[in-house]
């Protein structure tokens, strides 16, 4: 799948939607296809201040415990309770409505270390 | 040593990737983990039917005068009893009352075959070796020899009648008979790992890849897919079969992992019976399945507390979604606290999660 243009992506597999100050942080479809059937989210609470590149919570597929890396630091202000209710979304609609969570961003710094949409299809083909 | 190996392939390997399949290594072979998906796969085989490469695992066939007998003094369960064409659980024990490793024996015209785990072939090859001294059996190693297809689920018998030359529906579970499978010669067993209804194909290796996919093609109007090692492991964990590595090991007896029944000590002598009868009083940790109350899954390793005393640990665990989706686990616990019922609490990456102590199996399949 070649993965949309309007979105950021880390090295980690996460992309990151920019609306304004509020950033949608999701997982990508070459890492959702990677772990195979997702079981369980384990998101971070709202409120909370998390850190760009920080583990902000679990990804648990079938076979496999993953930690869960923000793309973007700042507050987070929801989560995506459908994912909660229904971890197999993601597996889905990894690209829309299995989203996971969303901040305010602390940082228009942080984008710097993001890759866009050519440059996260290099890296996932390489690999 | 053995991961610096290249892989050993079973037969059907190209086939596996051909069919999409996601492989990776598994004692010592590359093994299809999941075709479509794992979820997928499991409901194919709980509802319609699933299609198997069991290749790795080890056959061995026993022949000579003695061979019941041999067998019956390497294990625990009742060799000598069982009836031509019939199939038996068993379990090849240490001296020490722990287990090496837990086989079928089927019984044939002029042999018994004993099927073993993958992971123990090695180990099992050199133990039968060492035990046959001065020779006495006949021992024909078959491990990679021969493959092994297994074909699970309420549709199997549907699928499969019309293509061998035996008749299917008389075959009692656990039984077996030599036939031909749309035209390929081997031995069709009743016997499988899912918990599910099923037959279990010993052919040749070079019959293997065109039988499997003959019998996808057949199947497919009952909705047969190919499943992985995967889906398997989730069915046989639903269905309350041990894992060799998981629930049974050389540390532990049958008494502590849940197969007493099939330890027959007044059977006559046997490796391992002078220490079980000790064993068998002793208060030892046991194997119990857990439901987790919430919906994080755990995993193998992770601790499990009663107030704030470590009591065990989880072996194997799973979603599991013939119980919608609950959480599900084994774990060794100490012997206070085994009796279901019990509340005990799972530790989640720091956090406990409560479990209830629940009966074996956690799943069980309507009666035909």
């Amino acid at each position: 799948m070649v993965s949309p243009q309007e979105l950021l992506y880390s090295k980690d597999h996460e992309w990151v939607r920019y609306d304004g100050e509020i950033a949608t942080v999701g997982i990508t479809d070459y890492a959702q296809h990677a772990l195979g059937d997702i079981v369980f989210v384990e998101l971070p609470r709202v409120g909370k201040t998390i850190t760009q590149f920080s583990n902000v919570g679990v990804i648990e597929s079938v076979k496999s415990v993953s930690d869960l890396f923000t793309p973007v630091g700042g507050e987070v202000t929801e989560i995506n309770p459908a994912v909660e209710a229904d971890a197999g979304l993601v597996n889905r609609e990894a690209f829309t409505e299995g989203w996971l969570f969303k901040v305010k961003v602390s940082s228009e710094a942080d984008k710097a270390g993001l890759l866009d949409a050519s440059a996260y299809d290099v890296l996932t083909s390489a690999g | 040593m053995e991961e610096l190996a290249p892989p050993l392939l079973t037969p059907l390997d190209a086939l596996h990737r051909e069919l999409g399949a996601r492989m990776l290594p598994f004692a010592g072979f590359a093994m299809p983990i999941q075709y479509a998906g794992i979820l997928r796969e499991h409901a194919a085989v709980r509802q319609r039917a699933g299609l198997f490469d069991l290749s790795h695992m080890a056959q061995f066939e026993i022949r000579g005068e003695t061979a019941a007998s041999w067998l019956d003094r390497l294990t625990s369960n009742r060799v000598a009893t069982l009836k031509q064409f019939g199939a038996r659980y068993n379990l090849v024990m240490n001296e020490s009352g722990g287990v090496h490793d837990d086989i079928i024996i089927y019984h044939l015209p002029d042999h018994y075959l004993v099927v073993a785990n993958a992971a123990n072939a090695h180990k099992i090859a050199q133990h039968f070796a060492a035990q046959n001294t001065p020779h006495t059996v006949s021992i024909t190693n078959l491990h990679t020899k021969r493959a092994l297809l297994a074909l699970q689920g309420p549709a199997s018998l549907a699928i499969l009648r019309d293509h061998v030359d035996i008749d299917l529906a008389a075959m009692p579970y656990y039984s077996c008979q030599p036939g031909t499978v749309c035209g390929v010669s081997g031995l069709v067993a009743r016997t499988g790992y899912t918990g599910e209804d099923g037959f279990e194909l010993f052919v040749a290796n070079d019959a293997a890849s065109a039988l499997f996919e003959q019998l996808l093609r057949l199947g497919q109007r009952h909705g047969l897919d190919p499943a992985g090692l995967g889906a398997r492991d989730i069915l046989r964990l639903e269905a309350g079969m041990p894992l060799y590595g998981n629930e049974l090991g050389e540390d532990l007896s049958p008494f502590q992992s849940g197969q007493t029944w099939a330890v027959k000590l007044d059977k006559g002598d046997f490796v391992g019976r002078a220490s079980l009868l000790v064993r068998a009083g002793l208060p030892e940790a046991k194997i119990v399945g857990l439901e987790l109350l919430g919906r994080v899954p755990a995993r193998a390793g992770y601790r499990v507390f009663v107030g704030e005393n470590v009591v065990g640990s989880i072996r194997s665990a799973a979603i599991a979604p013939s119980l919608g989706g609950r959480p599900i686990a084994t774990a060794l616990v100490d012997a206070s606290v085994t009796d279901v019922g019990h509340t005990l609490d799972v530790e989640i990456r720091g956090t406990l999660h409560p479990a209830r102590i629940v009966a074996l199996p956690f799943y069980r399949r309507a009666a035909r």
